[in-house]
């Protein structure tokens, strides 16, 4: 139950004074954001209609205890959906800002960074979707050096910095380069046969929004590997000739359409690093339809098996001969 | 008389800039001299593989082996000097990764020998003559290596000790691993040597802001800016992908030194297997677009991907075994 008497009206008048902040009493509290957004599938704490309301209400110790304003990604497909046109995220943003300023720290483990493999090449900087990372300086043996810094506050956790270090200095928990390597070879299938193509399907934690597809993950045959990914955009394309060189028969990269990446712009770097990697394989005379990179909307159902079914057929069509061994 | 180090040197499928490079240490190779007996060296002085074929196995202390293996020929003294050899380093791009030569395994052996033989412009042929690997002529026979093929690297013929990447390796770090070598103070068997433990961008004096580009252009195209970093004006630069070690440390990296992007001859960083994928990662993480049409088009309009992603390490690149296994099939 909510104790107004604890109320500090302060605390809304600094959310509101924070750019992005301003629209904090627009809301109604319909809770169409909630219905939209899906880290609350793996979060249940996730609740933007409650933060705002508290926050509104100048709850600040419960409203500051939220983990929602650290958990939105600001994918903005709640933006879209709300009837009083309230840039949800903003508000997030307004709300962390006023957390951070009290010394708060976000719950999702950021990137981290081995500054003795980090060279200072800014690629990381340049991929961040949240422009969480800086270069600073770093002594070593009396020269300093230019190495990245991942601000733990501004990191959402999406690998996409992960995927494009070129000195694979960046590791993200739970989504290392081992992890995911070992996902894909889990059980000896990188050398199993079967007696269909295999493929490998690397899948982002968000762009299956219906739970029945989500669900359809566990159901595959054995020939399929799913490798469950936080974006598109952690998916190295080391991962991708990992698979071909065994040889797995195809390799599918599962994302968000283009305009819905949960990571705002983690699809899109990974369309550029497969698009290089498909001119590369015609280059060589390989067939370049063995990767595909799928992207599935909001208001896609069934797409995935779709898709999956599809790149079988395809599959046999690449190689007509010996296709089972794939 | 002390026993001085057996020492060879030995060029097969590359283009002869590592001999150079043992060359420009200049007064120091009056010091290996002193130090050791070369026992074969084609570039420099005369040796025949009889010679080294008479020396019992094991006998050379120290082999420095140039240049990718593309030919019988190539293989035999692979698998000569690795037996001959206690220590047999892979000196240079070639030998390390297949460098330029490698870049022919884009096509197979029998479409080079018809381009090169048949259909290059300046070729007159009418006969349409071929390379034989055996010819009979009035004297006897002659022959010629086979020509294999792929281009393969050292590594993927022998088993190879230590590893000195470039192309060619800087004359100073090839000087510096001798003095390991002849002091006998060689790293951890396996190791890299005359390389820094950073990549290029570590040892690039150049601004980077952080900044992404619309378009990629090569460096001939457009007017660059001596300060900027390359990729943010557009032009591929393999820094970010490159080991360290072409200059003294401390100083530019060479072809940055000559205003000229990173090549990506010294190969990928330490523990990086595939230099030209992460290369693509860091280059695709440039476009400045969420545009799907508008990356494609920024994307396309890079120039001879393979050849600059993989310019020098397609021979050893995991790209390479996805296109063998491909091919079996």
């Amino acid at each position: 139950m909510l104790d107004l008497r604890r109320a500090d009206p302060s605390f809304t008048d600094e959310v509101l004074s924070e750019p992005g902040g301003e629209n904090l009493l627009k809301c109604y509290a319909c809770g169409t954001c909630m219905s939209t957004c899906l880290v609350k599938r793996y979060n249940p704490e996730f609740n933007p209609r409650r933060l705002i309301r508290r926050a509104a209400l100048g709850l600040r110790e419960q409203a500051l205890a939220d983990p929602t304003y650290w958990l939105c990604s600001a994918c903005d497909a709640c933006y879209a959906r709300c009837p009083q046109s309230i840039h949800i995220s903003d508000v997030m943003r307004a709300i962390r800002n006023v957390a951070m300023r009290g010394g708060a720290e976000s719950p999702l483990a950021a990137a981290q960074v081995d500054t003795d493999r980090c060279s200072g090449c800014a690629t990381c900087a340049r991929a961040c979707p949240y422009d969480a990372i800086t270069m600073v300086a770093k002594e070593e043996n009396g020269l300093l050096h230019q190495v990245s810094y991942v601000n733990p506050s501004l990191c959402l956790a999406c690998g996409v910095c992960t995927a494009t270090c070129p000195s694979l200095a960046i590791t993200l928990e739970g989504y290392s380069q081992e992890q995911m390597l070992a996902q894909l070879g889990a059980g000896g299938w990188l050398e199993a046969s079967y007696d269909a193509p295999k493929i490998a399907a690397f899948v982002c934690n968000w762009c299956l929004r219906a739970e029945e597809d989500l669900a359809a993950l566990d159901r595959l045959p054995p020939n399929v590997r799913v490798v469950r990914v936080p974006c598109s955009g952690r998916v190295d394309p080391l991962f991708v000739l990992h698979a071909l060189r065994e040889p797995v028969g195809g390799v599918l990269v599962a994302g968000c359409t283009p305009g819905e990446c949960h990571y705002k712009e983690g699809n899109s770097i990974e369309q550029s690093r497969l698009l290089l990697l498909q001119m590369m394989m015609g280059h060589l005379g390989m067939d370049a339809r063995r990767v595909r990179f799928a992207r599935f909307g909001a208001a896609d159902r069934g797409q995935f098996e779709r898709t999956l079914a599809e790149m079988m057929g395809e599959l046999a069509a690449v190689a007509p001969e010996g296709w089972s061994t794939w | 008389m002390v026993n001085k180090l057996k020492v060879a040197i030995y060029w097969a499928g590359g283009c002869g800039g590592c001999d150079i490079a043992l060359v420009e240490m200049g007064p120091h190779l009056l010091e290996l001299d002193a130090a050791a007996d070369i026992v074969l060296w084609p570039a420099a002085m005369d040796g025949k593989y009889q010679d080294v074929e008479a020396l019992p196995d094991g006998a050379i202390d120290l082999c420095l082996f140039n240049g990718s293996v593309r030919t019988s020929e190539q293989e035999h003294l692979a698998r000569l000097l690795r037996r001959k050899s206690k220590v047999l380093v892979a000196l240079g791009s070639c030998a390390h990764e297949g460098c330029i030569p490698g870049l022919a395994n884009q096509m197979s052996a029998e479409e080079i020998m018809r381009r090169v033989y048949l259909e290059v412009p300046s070729m007159d042929n009418a006969a349409g003559t071929m390379p034989q690997t055996v010819t009979r002529v009035p004297e006897g026979e002659v022959t010629l290596p086979v020509f294999y093929d792929y281009v393969n690297t050292l590594a993927q013929t022998v088993p190879v000790d230590y590893t000195i990447p470039g192309c060619p390796p800087s004359a100073h770090q090839i000087w510096r691993a001798l003095e390991l070598a002849l002091a006998g103070q060689l790293p951890e068997l396996g190791s890299t040597v005359g390389v820094y433990a950073k990549t290029v961008c570590d040892q690039c004096p150049r601004v980077r802001q952080g900044t992404k580009v619309k378009a990629f252009h090569r460096p001939h195209e457009i007017e660059m800016d001596p300060q900027r970093c390359f990729l943010e004006q557009g032009v591929i630069c393999a820094g970010p992908a490159t080991r360290a070690g072409c200059n003294q440390l401390g100083k530019p990296p060479l072809c940055i030194s000559a205003a000229m992007p990173c090549r990506g001859c010294y190969g990928a960083p330490e523990g990086v297997e595939d230099q030209g994928a992460k290369l693509a990662a860091a280059v695709a993480s440039m476009v400045d677009s969420i545009d799907e049409a508008e990356i494609a088009k920024i994307v396309g309009g890079i120039a001879d991907p393979v050849g600059t992603f993989y310019r020098f390490s397609l021979s050893s690149s995991m790209l390479r075994q996805a296109m063998a296994e491909e091919r079996k099939r």
